[in-house]
Parts: structure tokens; sequence; C-alpha cells
């Protein structure tokens, strides 16, 4: 016990000058990194900085094109996971490595199994999960179905995965990426309470206060190379900040005050809309939108928000209700009548609705409008030429850092690709915006050119319903918040008269109706 | 005449036998991720070497080891194309069982003399081998669900990335439960062979492809693909009976319009392996 206490204090792992290149790019330009046992290191950086990949490299993921591993002051080669695993290294992948269909235990202890003879032990599996749990405060069903589990408990279970394969060193990547706000606060509990017996815990993010909040020591990358490493506890917001994108940042927007002329632009009234299953997950929604107007829709994810989305861009089959664009009534209207009455959409999944990624960027930049002129020559013509000179233009006006306008769509960064969306939507000069989770997974350059879009598309007089889990974000740029509450709006508040907490409240459900 | 005799029900099984062998392989190589429609061609392949070698050797059993062997270089080449070289599982699978047609054109005429026929061959008790198989498919059952190595198997096919961060190589499993599916292939056609005593092009008349079908329906478990393996072997050997009271022409049909029907109910309900026939591409590291 005395030589296992020993063992887990001091430095854990030391990356000593890790580069790592793919074909080319350099994603890892000469890394040093300490990690220390007992304590939580935020790894923070914009997407593309390199966080994912200098720690696959430790996880044995990746080889290092140079760079040296050292555990426990000992010098090592990691050259694959079953390497990594064996020598106390876990980690948490921000797309969890989780088969829907089987049950928690089994994928707990696949490749790292218990056995009785050669069959698996599937009760001394389920005592050590219940063990494990209960030591560091994770609860788990091992005979669940990872299918049935919420986002939150399928990182629990992939947590204490690693913990299973005795992991001193943790890896989490993104983890509040996908974490609705409600449970970030005990996800960080449990980080605190592996890094009090000692872990190791690595941290990545690309969000600021997070890192302040749960780490103990931050490094910051930048473009593969590592900026400094500072204490948490003398490091400020805007200097991390800085320290990421290598300028100073504007955190506050310039909302300035537009006087709405009360048009409406955006009825919806008595919506009822059913979710994938048939089951009614939007029930009797109203709510207008006018002219110069932010509506933000604030909610815990899958409380019918995505269904209200599709519903109203007519994605879905309405039950019933209404859905007036700018007194157009459009109920259950095809998507290109939307998008020609003055409706766009930006859709929360930019991967599977927002692009077609192995288009290009060009064919990607008329989606919506093959069949307009200039882009299409009669009934079946198309003429690259129209739609290549376009999309030059978009990716001029909007800043996308494309190659070229013949790269596919999945070439690029996330937020290149939602650069692209948003310049072919906005380009449409619409009235009514419906945006879904604009800046899920940007960086903070990302985010601040969504939100400078949103605000100036707002001065020119749209109408926008910005769905978003984010409530900071929803507070920053919304005139008004309505929070939906399986299925139902549960209340309207102004983001002057209203804070995190009672939002928070209504989110759950837990506050009464005050008219 | 008593259709349902204990006697038909034996037959049965010596009937179905080949098409649960054929169901048992594909499900170890899909569960894995990789489909192989090739069964039929490397089931035709067994047959045919394994007749040629019996032929030669005059041993019933090392026809019977030459057609596992060329089962599992079938299934080898089949994995080494879908696994290393990304083709698509369904054009390697049918370039097979084009291949092994025009093989056997060939050989039987250049041994024989005769176009898509053998000699008579050298054969063995069958029962040895149809109590065998019923073993092995319980065995499956248990080394699917029991085993760490059987889990190891469903996490590749389902989620390829999950198992390699878990230190398994998918790449090596997917081959290793290829080659495993050639062999059972190839022992079902060597099978054949020893119940017709001879070989013939036709012998395999859709055997593979109602072994895919009896996996489907069993949804990718041993046991269950068994018992519709077993269907078909009873209504196969029910029809033969029928050919008394019913024209041939559409008694022959039976199992095959059952494969139709049953499948026409199962497909859809089946969970398929969620990487199913997907390259798995590990990112260069």
């Amino acid at each position: 016990m005395n030589n296992r206490e020993r063992s887990l204090s001091g430095e854990a792992v030391r990356l000593e000058g890790i580069v790592k290149r793919f074909s080319g790019v350099t994603a890892n330009a000469g890394i040093d990194l300490s990690l220390n046992y007992g304590e939580v290191h935020g790894l923070l950086g914009e997407n593309g900085a390199g966080k994912t990949v200098l720690m696959s490299v430790l996880y044995g993921l990746y080889r290092p094109t140079e760079g040296q591993i050292y555990l426990k002051d000992r010098p090592v080669a990691i050259s694959s996971p079953a390497v990594a695993i064996r020598a106390g290294i876990g980690m948490v992948h921000q797309h969890f490595m989780l088969v829907p269909r089987l049950t928690v235990a089994d994928n707990m202890v696949v490749g790292w199994e218990t056995l009785w003879g050669p069959f698996l032990d599937r009760s001394r599996i389920r005592r050590r999960i219940g063990e494990l749990s209960e030591q560091y405060g994770l609860e788990v069903d091992p005979s669940a179905r990872v299918e049935e589990l919420s986002v939150g408990e399928q990182q629990r279970v992939e947590i204490v995965k690693a913990l299973y394969r005795g992991a001193e060193v943790l890896i989490l990547d993104e983890p509040t990426a996908t974490l609705p706000e409600q449970e970030v606060e005990s996800f960080f509990a449990t980080i605190r309470a592996l890094r009090d017996e000692g872990k190791a815990v690595v941290f990545i993010t690309h969000k600021l206060r997070e890192a302040l909040t749960i780490c103990d020591r931050v490094t910051v990358l930048r473009k593969g190379e590592k900026v400094g490493t500072v204490p948490a506890s003398q490091a400020t917001e805007s200097q991390l900040a800085e320290m990421m994108v290598g300028r100073e940042v504007v955190f506050e927007v310039q909302r300035e005050r537009v006087a709405s002329e009360g048009q409406p632009l955006l009825r919806v009234e008595g919506l009822t809309a059913v979710d994938d299953r048939g089951v009614p997950a939007v029930q009797e929604v109203g709510f207008t939108v006018h002219d110069h107007e932010i509506v933000g829709v604030a909610g815990v994810q899958g409380n019918g928000q995505s269904e209200l989305v599709e519903a109203i861009c007519g994605l879905s089959r309405l039950r019933q209700g209404q859905v007036m664009v700018d007194g157009e009534d459009l109920s259950g209207a095809p998507p290109r009548k939307m998008a020609q009455a003055g409706l766009v959409h930006i859709p929360e999944d930019r991967h599977r609705r927002g692009l077609i990624l192995d288009f290009s960027v060009g064919e990607n930049s008329i989606l919506g409008r093959q069949y307009e002129s200039p882009f299409a020559i009669g009934q079946v013509g198309q003429s690259k030429r129209a739609i290549a000179g376009y999309a030059r233009e978009l990716v001029e006006r909007f800043n996308i850092v494309v190659p070229g306008v013949r790269t596919p769509a999945r070439a690029l960064s996330g937020g290149n690709q939602q650069r692209v969306i948003l310049a072919r939507e906005l380009d449409r000069k619409p009235k009514v915006i419906v945006a879904a989770q604009p800046t899920r997974g940007l960086d903070v350059a990302g985010i601040e050119f969504v939100w400078e879009q949103l605000l100036a598309m707002r001065r020119e007089g749209a109408a926008i319903l910005l769905v978003s889990m984010d409530l900071d974000e929803l507070l920053t740029l919304a005139d008004r918040l309505v929070v939906m509450y399986q299925g139902k709006l549960v209340g309207e508040r102004k983001p002057g008269e209203t804070d995190k907490q009672e939002i928070g409240l209504l989110m759950l459900g837990g506050a009464v109706e005050t008219a | 005449m008593d259709v349902l005799s204990l006697d038909i029900m034996v037959a049965a099984l010596r009937l179905a036998m080949p098409i649960a062998l054929v169901a048992l392989g594909e499900t170890f190589s899909e569960r894995s991720g990789i489909i192989n429609i090739g069964v039929e061609g490397t089931a035709l392949a067994g047959a045919l070497i394994g007749a040629t070698v019996a032929f030669f050797s005059g041993s019933s059993v090392v026809g019977l080891c030459a057609a596992l062997g060329v089962g599992m270089l079938l299934g080898l080449i089949h994995a080494v194309w879908c696994v290393y070289l990304r083709a698509d599982h369904v054009v390697t699978g049918a370039a097979i069982n084009l291949l092994v047609i025009g093989l056997a054109l060939f050989l039987t005429r250049v041994v024989w003399g005769w176009r898509g026929t053998s000699a008579a061959v050298p054969t063995l008790n069958p029962w040895i081998l149809v109590w065998g198989m019923v073993g092995l498919i319980v065995l499956a059952q248990v080394y699917l669900f029991r085993t760490p190595w059987g889990l190891r198997l469903r996490v590749v096919g389902e989620h390829p990335q999950a198992a390699d961060t878990a230190g398994i190589n998918v790449f090596r499993t997917r081959v290793a439960y290829s080659v495993l599916n050639g062999a059972l292939c190839g022992l079902a056609g060597a099978f054949l062979v020893n119940n017709l005593g001879r070989f013939s092009v036709g012998m395999v008349g859709g055997r593979g492809f109602i072994g895919i079908a009896a996996m489907v329906v069993g949804n990718y478990r041993p046991i269950p693909a068994f018992l519709a393996a077993y269907l078909f072997g009873f209504v196969d050997a029910l029809q033969m009976r029928l050919q008394d009271v019913i024209p041939s022409h559409f008694s022959i049909m039976l199992p095959y319009v059952l494969t139709v029907v049953v499948l026409a109910g199962f497909l859809g309900r089946a969970h398929v392996p969620a990487a199913l026939g997907k390259p798995y591409i590990k990112d260069q590291g």
C-alpha cells in the first residue's frame, strides 16, 4: 500500500519534444508537457491546435514523428492503445467508444476481461464495477444497455471503463462538449474526486471558464505549438484567451439597441410535432419573433427543440398548428417554399443536414438554390463557372479558410464548415433565421464569427430564432428567452431581468410559471 | 405416406448441414464486419477441391482437409481485399462466385474429361460430420456470448474504433474470422460431395445464399441460425417425398420459395452489425 502511495505522487508523464506530422501537415511541433499525479492539467487550445493529437500520441493511437515519452521518469514507446492501457493510461474520447447494443459491463471490460476459465466472469465484473462506482461516486448500472443511457451516464461509463483498466493517468477529451449544463457541476466533482485519489487527469477543452474552474495547471497550445503552462490560480480568462488565439479577444459583443418595428415575421401557433419514433415531442407551442429581434430557446437537450425546429422549417410533418412567415401561412410547406418565403435554417447537425461532406465547397454553397439561375441552365444543366464564381465571392466575403472552392467540405475544419453554411443561408437575405445550436463545437474565433453574423442580421431587420444549449450564449445574444421543457414552453424571460439560476430551474421544469 | 416421421426429421438434419455451416461461418464473418456473398462459390470450391483430392489420394479425410484449406484460402483472399484494399465486399464476393464456377468447369474437364462432373469419389460416414456440426453450433453460441474472444468479435463488428481504443487489433480480427468463414464453407462443400459421392458443378445450388438467409433469420446467432437452416433442410427433405405427389418441377422450388417468404418477414427485423461492410480506416500513426 505504501509503495502504491509513493508511486502516485510526483511526475506521472513527461512528454519531450513531441512532433507529429500527417503527410506534410504538422499537428504537433515539438511539445513538452509534464503531468503530475494528483493534478488536473488543462490542455487548452482552439480547434485544430493539436490537443487531441498530442493526447492520442500519449494513448498510443498515433506514433510520434519525433520526441520521447517518459512514464515515471522511464522512457517508453507507446505503440498501441493496448500498451497505453497496460501502462496505466486511460482516455475518454470526445465521441464515446461504446457499443450501444451491449451492456455497460461488456463495454467496460472488452479487451481487458476478467475471466473464469475461458469464460467471462460476469458476476465478478459486476462486483468490481460496483466497487469502483462507489469509490468515485460514479453511479452506473452494469447490466443496462448503453443505448438506454443519457450522454452524462455514458460519460460515467467511459470513466469507469478507464478506471477498470487501472488507469492512473486519465485523459478527458472535451468532456463537457456534449454534457448538459446541469450535469457539468457534478461532473467536476467527479474529476476532483479522481484528483484527490492521486490520479493525473488531463482535461482537454477550449472553454476558458471551465479550464479555470477545474484545473490546477493549464497548458495552452496554438497551431501545434505550446504557448506556455500557467497555474490556473494565477491566470485570467482574457490572458488565456490571448494565449490561445494569439491576439486580444473581445468577449463583450456589441449588441446595439435596435428598435423593433413590432412586425411579427415568424409566428408559430399551437404547433405539435412528433419525434422519429412517433412519440409527441412538441405540444401546443406558440410564440412570435419580430423584426430586429433574437428570441432564444433554452432547454436541456432532448426536450423537443430539434423537433420544433424541424417542424417550423418544413423538415418534418406538422401534426398540428400554424407557421406564419411574414404574414403568409406556410404551415407544412416544404423547405424550398420556406426558403423562398424568406425563412432559412442553420441546422444543428452540420454534417448531416448542413452540408454534403463529399461535395465541394462550391456545390455546398448553392445547396437549396441549385435550381436557380445562374447556377442552373435550363432543367438539367449546371453552370460550374457560375457556381465557382459565387462560391469564391462567399469565401472572400465571409473569410472562409479553404484551399479552393473545389475542396470537399469534409476537408474543412468545423469552424469553416459552419462559415460555409452561414454564408450560404445568410446571403439569401432572409427575413427569418432559425439557428439551431449554431456555435456547437466551435472555437473562440468561430463563435465570435457566428455571433457577429447573427447580430448583423438582426441589425438589418431579420427575425432570429436561436436554439442553444449554451445559456451564456442565449443571455448574450437574445432579446427574449423562452424555455422548453418536455415539449412545452414553460416560461419567457428577458435576459436583463433573469439569471442562469432561474433559467436553469425552468429548464428542469422546477419553477412555477409566473405570468 | 407418413410425412412427419422421425426418418424425415433425421434426413433433414443431413440436408440442413451445409446450409447451417455456411450460416455459422457467415455469422462469424459478418459479426466482425465483413459481408461475404462468396460463400456460395467458396462452398463450391470446397466441393471441387475436396472431390479432386479425394479422388487422387483415395482418402475422404485428405479430401476434407483440402476442402478446408481451399475455403480458408478464399476467405483469406476475400479478407485481404476487403480489409486492406478496402474493396467492396459484395463485388469481391461475387468475383469469388464467378471464379470458382469457371475453375470447376475447367478442372472437371481436365481431370475427368466431363463438363462439370467428376467420377465417383471415396466418402465417409456422414453422421460423424453431422453430429460434430451440431456440437460445433452449440460451442459457437457459447463462444460468441460467453467468452472474451466472442465479445471482442462483436465489438469489432459494431464499433471498430471502440475496439481499437480498447487495444484490439481490428484488421487481424476481421481476417481471422473471414478465414474461419472460408473454412466452414469449404467444409460445407466437402459434405455435399460426401452426400452425393461425386462432384457436380450445380451441387451447391444456392445453399450458400440460403445459408446467408438462415443467418439473417437467426439474427446473427449460431443456434437460431442453425434452427433456420434446419427448417430449410426439412422443407428440402419434404419436397423429395412430395415428388410422387406433385410434379418435381414445382416441389424442387419449395426451399427457395420458403427462403423468399421467410426472408421477407425477417429482413429488417434482424440487427445488422453497425459496421458491416464498412472498411475500418485507421488514422496514419
